[in-house]
């Protein structure tokens, strides 16, 4: 039996009294490319930091590989690449020099041709000191540093912050194709379009719980409608206090449109009682079902 | 290895001009001995108005003291290689792991294959070598300085004592600065708390000296313990001088280490 890549079982972490993430669980396959969506402050960040040992768990547990994460850091460390969603690497030196010094951390005594190869896919001028590069660049040399070693396992946290849309499908492209190879990817971010383009399963964060785990395709085949409908006479939100009905908004006119879940029998019941002009049924986008799971 | 000699090299332009800052303070200074031996008699009436505990902290218990080449380079050892090599020692060790949290290199440092504890090693032993360097370099200059202005013998063994004793002062601040690193939460440099706290150990150190009736104040500070009366017949490493430099000194490494491992960084 394969053992997973990520397990985490019931991890918290208070800052004092203020929660980062209460009794968190996941588990992550390995092969997998696997979303973790919410927005700011939701914990992703908070979760990413503890498996990585930067900071301490209040209670609970992980194993990554079947590896204790705090005692064997140095063993998962190895196998893990990091992208942070915001560093800065030594000022004081080049890209080269930088990317050099990562790569004897690893035990690469020979790294030139790797880091070569990498740069060399993000543009990246190995001459140019970190202290004159730009956000964009920057994130890019967080983005090789973490691919050197071959991880079998990266982890990355908002990565795409300023990148512009052809580095980001470089980049795209290299983690498919990484993937192939059989690494495992944890993918956290807050833009859904990202995740979509990338994941097979993501788990959706809430206040430092995690609501709900699923695949991309069963979230978007959920019996999750949206619902475009309009009124003979004046309707206001609250016409339509109804369970199952979410995300209502009031439109032009007499229309409102919402988020149904549950049987379409029953809204079609519901609304029957009401004197309609139009009534339209489509398929929410990621944003919307994302928003349907955050707000519950 | 490779993080020791990062850091090597990051303090590498640091070092080299403390010292020469110290060592061109030491020689310059030096170099007025000849000058202040042919002006003995006027000085000596000119120091006579001064109360005789205002040179006392410089270990200096009678002026005439000041004529010997030992006597007056400990009296201005005390200065230039003491506070300003104290200075030195904290500034570097309370910054050595905390820029890492403040400049957001952590993110990257620390998720790299090493443990805690190699960094908090190979950090400290950077920083441990640096000061060596530096001491070793200063009281190099002091002696070749001593040297060339000498009219008489001096002790190479009271040198040597006074040497290590400065060492010692200086690897005690140097824990007090990596205590800090590690103690303190917030990603935000204590450089000038660091200094802050060297001068106001050293002024009362200078109060206690001073002033009647206050030496026991002088027990809050290392100073105190660093003896520098060097041209005391039997000035010698007190025991008890180096269990307060070893013991603390070991102490408070020994409590950074243990905060460090387990501290959560934030950047």
């Amino acid at each position: 039996m394969n053992v997973p890549a990520i397990e985490i079982t019931e991890l918290s972490k208070f800052y004092g009294k203020v929660r980062g993430i209460e009794n968190l669980s996941l588990e992550i396959g390995e092969g997998e490319i696997f979303g973790f969506i919410g927005p700011n402050g939701a914990g992703k960040s908070t979760t990413i930091r503890l498996l990585l040992n930067l900071i301490f768990p209040t209670r609970g547990s992980a194993r990554i590989f079947g590896m204790d994460f705090i005692r064997d850091t140095k063993k998962i460390k190895s196998l893990t690449g990091y992208v942070p969603s915001d560093a800065n690497a030594y000022p004081d030196m080049t890209v080269l020099e930088f990317l050099t010094y990562c790569s004897r951390f690893y035990g690469m005594l020979n790294g030139e041709a790797r880091i070569g190869e990498l740069s060399g896919l993000f543009d990246l001028d190995l001459k140019r000191k970190i202290s004159g590069l730009s956000m964009g660049n920057r994130k890019k040399v967080s983005i090789v540093q973490s691919l050197l070693h071959n991880p079998k396992l990266l982890i990355v946290d908002e990565p795409t912050t300023g990148l512009d849309p052809l580095m980001q499908e470089n980049f795209f492209e290299l983690l498919r194709s990484e993937n192939r190879r059989g690494m495992t990817v944890l993918f956290s971010s807050h833009v859904l379009s990202e995740v979509q383009m990338l994941c097979k399963r993501v788990a959706i964060i809430k206040e430092g719980r995690i609501v709900r785990i699923e695949d991309i395709e069963t979230l978007r085949k959920r019996q999750l409608k949206k619902i475009q409908a309009s009124f003979e006479g004046p309707v206001t939100p609250k016409d339509l206090d109804m369970e199952g009905i979410s995300e209502v908004k009031a439109g032009a006119g007499s229309s409102l449109s919402f988020i149904w879940s549950g049987d379409i029998n029953t809204l079609t019941a519901f609304l029957a009682s009401r004197k309609m002009l139009n009534l339209t049924i489509e398929e929410p986008s990621l944003e919307e079902i994302f928003m349907h799971y955050y707000r519950q | 290895m490779n993080l020791f000699l990062k850091e090597m090299k990051r303090n590498a332009a640091s070092l080299l001009i403390w010292m020469l800052l110290i060592t061109l303070l030491i020689s310059v200074t030096m170099s007025f001995y000849g000058t202040f031996l042919e002006n003995q008699s006027k000085i000596l009436a000119m120091m006579s108005i001064i109360p005789k505990g205002a040179l006392q902290f410089k270990g200096i218990s009678n002026f005439e003291d000041l004529m010997s080449v030992l006597g007056f380079y400990s009296a201005n050892n005390v200065i230039y290689m003491m506070l300003l090599g104290s200075i030195y020692a904290i500034v570097l060790s309370s910054g050595i792991l905390l820029k890492e949290e403040y400049g957001k290199t952590a993110e990257f440092l620390l998720t790299w294959p090493l443990t805690r504890r190699e960094v908090f090693i190979s950090k400290l032993a950077a920083v441990a070598v640096n000061i060596l360097l530096l001491n070793l370099v200063t009281a190099l200059a002091g002696l070749v300085s001593m040297e060339i202005v000498k009219k008489e013998q001096f002790s190479e063994h009271a040198f040597l004592v006074l040497s290590v004793y400065t060492l010692l002062l200086n690897f005690l601040f140097c824990a007090i600065g990596i205590f800090l690193s590690a103690f303190v939460k917030r990603p935000k440099p204590v450089t000038t708390f660091s200094i802050g706290l060297v001068l106001i150990f050293y002024f009362v150190f200078t109060l206690s000296k001073i002033t009647e009736g206050a030496s026991l104040l002088g027990y809050l500070s290392p100073f105190k313990f660093a003896d520098v009366n060097a041209i005391n017949p039997s000035y010698h490493l007190d025991a008890l001088n180096l269990i307060y430099f070893g013991g603390f000194s070991v102490l408070l490494t020994g409590l950074a280490y243990r905060l460090y491992i387990r501290k959560d960084i934030y950047t």
